[in-house]
């Protein structure tokens, strides 16, 4: 265990020292959340006419679950996008490694495969947890920004890191397992950029499911990106749930933990046979 | 003296069917300073390898520390150091960093590694840059913290692949004074890889030659050029026709070997063949426009058992410039 915690602290204080990685993902959130926010505003592409704020209101209402505009509706998604993100790059260090070499100094110590994989995965989680506050404050901060519900507590505040640390061990699982076998950097940087944006446009980080055509909305019910962002929404929202929406959250909650489960069996097996004798 | 490595019948496939290390048995000596002199790709690494746990062992057996590499490797992985051929440090954290992160993964006390790590970087002359990032350290200063990192944790055994690769000279024959020194104020055995004929001559008590997989010679670096018997009379003549038949008849010349109008004459005894050899040139009307005593030398040794230079083996490699300069500056 104390070799794991060792690793971990050795890729935070790369990523300490690593002042673009930095910048950029202190940066990245916040110009999603900005730009994804002003530019997809579906509200804003209502044109004024008397009596149209009511219509907006109603949209929100009816299709955007009761946001009280389309930035609270978004943060939820970015939320989730930050830690997919995340994820994805996690197994990074462990590609680098292998090619400089280092990876040999660390398989010929006297400890477990998986404090290796372990290590980033745990690092990882802390990195998606700081940047997420961060990208919380800054959406309370936007005007015409988030605005969470009445009834939102700490329990709630809980809940969203729950969901999203869920989400965030299934990724970075898979990513892992990726990443053990990779022998280049490229690989992952094409895998990783070439999935990341359709799983997001394939949920309901940007946009309501039921404004989906059936086939998008079929793949989107089932990505487990929706149901964070759906648990997250109702949390913002609403607050202390009670009711349909309480069972809806449950459920979604559910769906998370085995995504992340069968993510993690699955990942500890295929990376330590990744990290086994030559 | 105790064994603390012993190889038998070593052998690893990579599949399909490329013999990597092909049936390999030697044993290393408690403290001693034991080399693999061999080209590129001749299964030097490979076999570091197989004995530090890194790659499954094809056929054969092994025992390292005493414990057998194929079942113990946990045990194996406590006894060992190993500092491999790239980068065995990392650049993002500083010289102090490495060693105490290198500490932590042995389960090395704090108090003990903090210690020990000052005791390091003082005696490789790191203590003024133990605070920089590792990025920033010469290419020598590198290789000096991957070698005492490897002995953070105080190994029985350490295993060291190419020391010196892409070293300048001076700096590798520094590394060979720590070397040295690190094997004889801590007793701890040392195993390394060279294709550089004069690393292995100046730092190795026992070399084992290895070529394609195969040990082809192992002993004292002494014995082994002792094994060719005599001296080496190189002569340059004049072009002309091969000679080599009528030298070879020539009063105490073993063997000749002929490259252009250079001639190689092994003698048992130079002083005595000299003055033949000169004067049955003088008979066939020849003059020697050059000649050199070649003192028997781990190059010959390998060419000897190998059938061809050290060098020549290796003309892809970049290494191959300053092995060649270095040897060059050895002989004249």
């Amino acid at each position: 265990m104390s070799e794991t915690k060792e690793l971990m602290v050795r890729d935070l204080k790369k990523w300490f020292r690593s002042p673009a990685w930095l910048f950029a993902s202190l940066v990245q959130p916040i110009l999603w959340l900005v730009l994804f926010g002003n530019a997809f505003n579906p509200t804003s592409m209502i044109p004024s006419f008397p009596g149209s704020e009511g219509v907006k209101t109603q949209i929100l209402q009816s299709t955007f679950g009761g946001a009280p505009n389309y930035i609270t509706f978004l943060a939820a998604g970015m939320l989730c996008f930050l830690v997919v993100t995340w994820a994805m790059w996690a197994g990074g260090p462990l590609v680098t490694d292998r090619s400089l070499g280092y990876l040999n100094k660390l398989l010929v110590a006297p400890i477990s495969r998986t404090a290796i994989t372990f290590s980033l995965l745990l690092s990882s989680i802390l990195k998606g947890i700081v940047l997420s506050a961060i990208l919380l404050v800054v959406a309370l901060l936007l005007p015409g920004g988030l605005v969470f519900g009445g009834g939102f507590g700490a329990m709630d505040l809980l809940g969203v890191f729950a969901a999203l640390t869920l989400l965030s061990v299934g990724f970075l699982w898979l990513f892992m397992m990726l990443s053990v076998r990779a022998r280049r950097f490229e690989t992952l940087a094409a895998i990783g950029s070439t999935l990341g944006l359709p799983l997001l446009f394939a949920s309901s980080a940007l946009l309501p499911v039921a404004s989906m055509p059936g086939w998008l909305a079929a793949v989107a019910q089932v990505n487990p990106i929706s149901k964070a962002a759906d648990i997250i929404r109702y949390l913002i929202i609403q607050g202390s749930l009670g009711g349909a929406a309480l069972s809806s959250v449950a459920s979604d909650f559910a769906y998370l933990g085995a995504f992340a489960a069968i993510c993690t069996i699955l990942g500890i097996i295929m990376s330590n046979r990744g990290l086994r004798m030559e | 003296m105790s064994k603390v490595i012993e190889a038998r019948g070593l052998t690893k496939v990579y599949p399909p069917s490329t013999k990597a290390v092909d049936g390999v048995s030697f044993t290393v000596d408690e403290g001693e300073i034991f080399g693999f002199l061999g080209p590129n790709g001749a299964g030097k690494t490979t076999t570091i390898k197989m004995l530090t746990t890194l790659a499954s062992i094809s056929e054969g057996s092994c025992e390292v520390a005493g414990y057998d590499v194929k079942t113990k490797q946990g045990e194996v992985r406590m006894c060992i150091g190993l500092v491999p051929q790239d980068a065995a440090t990392d650049g993002d954290l500083t010289g102090m960093e490495n060693l105490i992160l290198s500490a932590k993964l042995y389960k090395v006390p704090d108090a003990i590694a903090s210690r020990r790590a000052n005791e390091l970087l003082d005696l490789v002359g790191l203590k003024d840059s133990a605070n920089r990032l590792a990025r920033t350290y010469s290419g020598g200063m590198k290789k000096r913290l991957e070698l005492i990192t490897g002995l953070i944790h105080e190994p029985r055994i350490l295993f060291l692949d190419e020391p010196t690769l892409g070293l300048d000279i001076q700096t590798r024959v520094a590394m060979w004074d720590y070397i040295n020194g690190i094997n004889r104020d801590s007793k701890v055995t040392i195993f390394l890889t060279t294709h550089y004929l004069e690393e292995a001559d100046s730092l190795c008590r026992r070399v084992a030659i290895i070529d394609h997989g195969q040990i082809k010679a192992l002993d004292s670096p002494s014995t082994l050029k002792a094994s060719l018997g005599g001296d080496l009379l190189e002569i340059q003549l004049p072009e002309g026709p091969d000679i080599s038949a009528k030298l070879s008849l020539m009063e105490g010349v073993c063997e000749v070997r002929r490259r252009g109008n250079v001639y190689s004459l092994r003698t048992a005894n130079i002083e005595k063949s000299l003055q033949a050899i000169s004067v049955g040139l003088w008979k066939l009307g020849l003059k020697m426009e050059d000649a050199r005593l070649v003192r028997p030398s781990l190059d010959q040794v390998f060419l000897n058992v190998t059938g061809r230079s050290i060098r020549d083996s290796m003309v892809d490699s970049g290494d191959v410039v300053v092995a060649r300069a270095r040897a060059e500056s050895a002989r004249n």
